[in-house]
């Protein structure tokens, strides 16, 4: 910290040297003006912030008085009214209004300035200070209230801010790991502060005199959106013919403020609005429709600042007919839907049934087919008698199967994919397994017949039945007799 | 800085949907009321001018219950079938009529008899006489199947029908021959 201290005093004496030159070319003129900031700018490296007045310049700059004092007497005298030239440029109070819009540009950078000023000089005493109160002017206030204190419940912060934010300022207080400043350096903020509150109170009149001229400078806009917001549009933009220029949805977001969520969800209210957010048609939509309100709100002010840019409605009819059409506009959009009627039934049968096709019904169809073996069976040879199932043309004839003319040495009897009921399923599994090689060790040849006892060859299977006990006992395929749920 | 009062926001959305629901409401209420016919000529217009459409003819009389019932049926089922069926009203007690009555044969009311292009569709609903459907229906979707039945039958070809309704939805009457 010593060295630091050091290279203050060094700087400051650095200081003392550049100022000398500067007073000398503190001028009238603007662009000197522009210049002396922007060696400043050059400067503040090594200035290292330590006098006010080496920052913000505007306030003693002349330009700055004279439009100030035009603007208190323009405040304190009636308005003339009628006399307005055919271009607006050459009109001098709408010269006033430009200079304004300007001025009021420049105020705010200004504010900026003198806000990270007041903000690098508090950053030693309340560090967090500055993520919790983002508005330059708040925040100047509340270090203008807060002064040396360390103990904040002593200060009381009530109509400074909303009360969450002071609850949560004064919780980070108590954790801060800040510590009181000097009272030189306490000095100069306070001094910043000031000067930042009197910037924007000048800004304030400023507007407020815009505002007032507002009617006769652009009546069309003014119908639309009202006195103060077109005014702070005007500023915002730089001009009214720098407004008129703009597309609309950059007028849509003019004045956008970033806001300090403390820990709420982004993801509610994204609305994309600006100072079009304080017009009374906006706050009276519904808050569905306030995204296409504010986008609608955008366009028409948009025209209707360029029907002012070229004076070319100055009774302000254009203006009242947007409004109009906006308030129509919104008014349809809450309508409800018109009722469904019940439809008629449709004639029976004059639409035809939709067949689906695809893999699915294909797989469904494949189970019931004709399969090769049938085929064969339904088709004959010329000149051959086909065998039957009975003989001598009794039965089931065979047609082509087992023929010495046919193609296919062997057909599958059952494919895969045929469906077979259940009980066929498992008699077709019986007489496989009967004729494989592989017997399971459960099966013999033994039948127990009731007559003989004892028989080597199961007459049952003649018939065409196995014995009972074997073909369900010991049976390869059968399941289980009898299953206890336990 | 507090944010600018904001005005009651939810009264105009609130309003929207009581309009929906009043619109709603008065729609359903009114309904195209079926023409009447109290004129040999209407009928025989009717009859003719129906072309590839089923002729629902109901005989009866409004001071009749049963007769208001079948009526308010054939009311609200009346534009569901609009685009297979046209539905008409014929009052029996005017004189012209009885032509028409004594032709059918109609002793009971209500009666319903069906056309098609001009021509008369037999209904076989299990119970003695085919001519005509003699009763009310139990529900709307009875009727609406009913006259589907007879598109059907009628686009086919066929002279007459059979009943899609279960015996106990069909209205059974005794048929008297010559007061016996």
């Amino acid at each position: 910290m010593a060295t630091l201290e050091d290279s203050f005093l060094a700087d400051l004496d650095d200081l003392s040297d550049n100022e000398a030159e500067l007073d000398e070319s503190d001028g009238d003129d603007a662009k000197k003006d522009e210049e002396d900031i922007d060696m400043d700018m050059a400067d503040l490296e090594t200035l290292n912030y330590d006098d006010l007045d080496s920052v913000s310049k505007l306030q003693k700059s002349q330009r700055y008085l004279d439009i100030m004092q035009k603007v208190e007497e323009a405040l304190g005298k009636e308005s003339d009214g009628t006399e307005k030239g055919t271009v607006l440029e050459d009109d001098p109070e709408y010269k006033l209004i430009v200079d304004c819009n300007q001025l009021s540009v420049d105020i705010e950078n200004e504010i900026a300035i003198v806000h990270n000023f007041i903000r690098d000089k508090y950053r030693l005493k309340f560090q967090e200070l500055e993520s919790l109160v983002n508005h330059p002017i708040d925040y100047a206030r509340v270090v203008k209230k807060i002064g040396n204190e360390t103990d904040l419940t002593l200060v009381d912060l009530e109509g400074l801010l909303p009360s969450a934010i002071i609850m949560v300022v004064s919780v980070t207080a108590l954790t801060t790991k800040g510590s009181p400043l000097p009272e030189d350096v306490l000095h100069k903020t306070l001094e910043a502060c000031d000067r930042a509150l009197d910037l924007d109170s000048a800004r304030k009149k400023v507007l407020d005199f815009v505002e007032s001229k507002m009617g006769s400078i652009a009546p069309n806009l003014s119908a639309i959106v009202g006195s103060a917001v077109a005014a702070k549009l005007m500023g915002t933009a730089g001009g009214l013919s720098a407004l008129a220029k703009m597309p609309a949805c950059n007028v849509q977001v003019l004045g956008h403020k970033r806001k300090n969520l403390a820990g709420f969800s982004s993801a509610t209210s994204q609305l994309r609005v600006g100072y079009l957010e304080q017009t009374e048609i906006f706050q009276s939509t519904p808050p569905a429709l306030k995204s296409r309100a504010g986008r609608i709100l955008a366009a028409k002010s948009t025209l209707a600042a360029r029907v002012d840019a070229t004076r070319g409605d100055p009774s302000g009819t254009n203006g009242k007919a947007l409004r109009e059409e906006i308030r129509k506009k919104i008014e349809k959009w809450q309508e409800p839907p018109p009722a469904r009627q019940p439809k008629p039934l449709p004639v029976p049968d004059s639409e035809p049934k939709k067949r689906r096709g695809g893999r699915r019904l294909r797989k469904m169809k494949e189970r019931y087919a004709v399969t090769d073996m049938r085929k064969l069976a339904n088709r004959m040879a010329f000149g051959t008698p086909e065998e039957s199932s009975l003989g001598d043309g009794l039965g089931e004839g065979y047609g082509m199967l087992g023929q010495a003319g046919s193609n296919r040495l062997r057909i599958s009897s059952v494919p895969s994919k045929l469906k077979i009921n259940p009980t066929i399923a498992k008699k077709l599994k019986e007489r496989n397994y009967a004729g494989g090689a592989t017997t399971s060790g459960l099966t013999s040849s033994l039948a127990f017949t009731p007559v003989q006892g004892i028989e080597l060859c199961n007459p049952q299977q003649a018939l065409g039945l196995g014995s009972g006990t074997q073909s369900t006992y010991f049976s390869e395929s059968g399941t289980f007799s009898k299953l206890k749920k336990i | 800085m507090k944010p600018p009062k904001k005005k009651f926001e939810s009264f105009p959305f609130c309003l929207g949907l009581l309009k929906r629901q009043i619109r709603d409401h008065r729609e359903k209420m009114e309904s195209v009321l079926l023409p009447t016919l109290t004129k040999k000529e209407e009928i025989d217009r009717i009859i003719n001018n129906t072309i590839d459409k089923v002729l629902v003819l109901r005989f009866g009389r409004t001071s009749d219950e049963n007769c208001l019932l079948l009526d308010d049926i054939l009311e609200k089922s009346a534009r569901d079938v609009s685009k297979f069926a046209t539905v008409a009203l014929v009052d029996v007690d005017s004189d012209q009529v009885q032509v028409y009555v004594n032709y059918f044969d109609i002793t009971l009311f209500p009666s319903t008899v069906f056309f098609f292009n001009a021509h008369h569709m037999k209904l076989d609903s299990g119970t003695a006489d085919h001519t005509k459907w003699v009763g009310k229906f139990h529900e709307k979707q009875d009727f609406i199947d009913v006259v589907e039945v007879i598109f059907r039958g009628a686009m086919k070809g066929k002279m007459i029908v059979h009943c899609p309704l279960p015996p106990e939805r069909i209205p059974k009457f005794q048929l008297l021959y010559k007061d016996v």
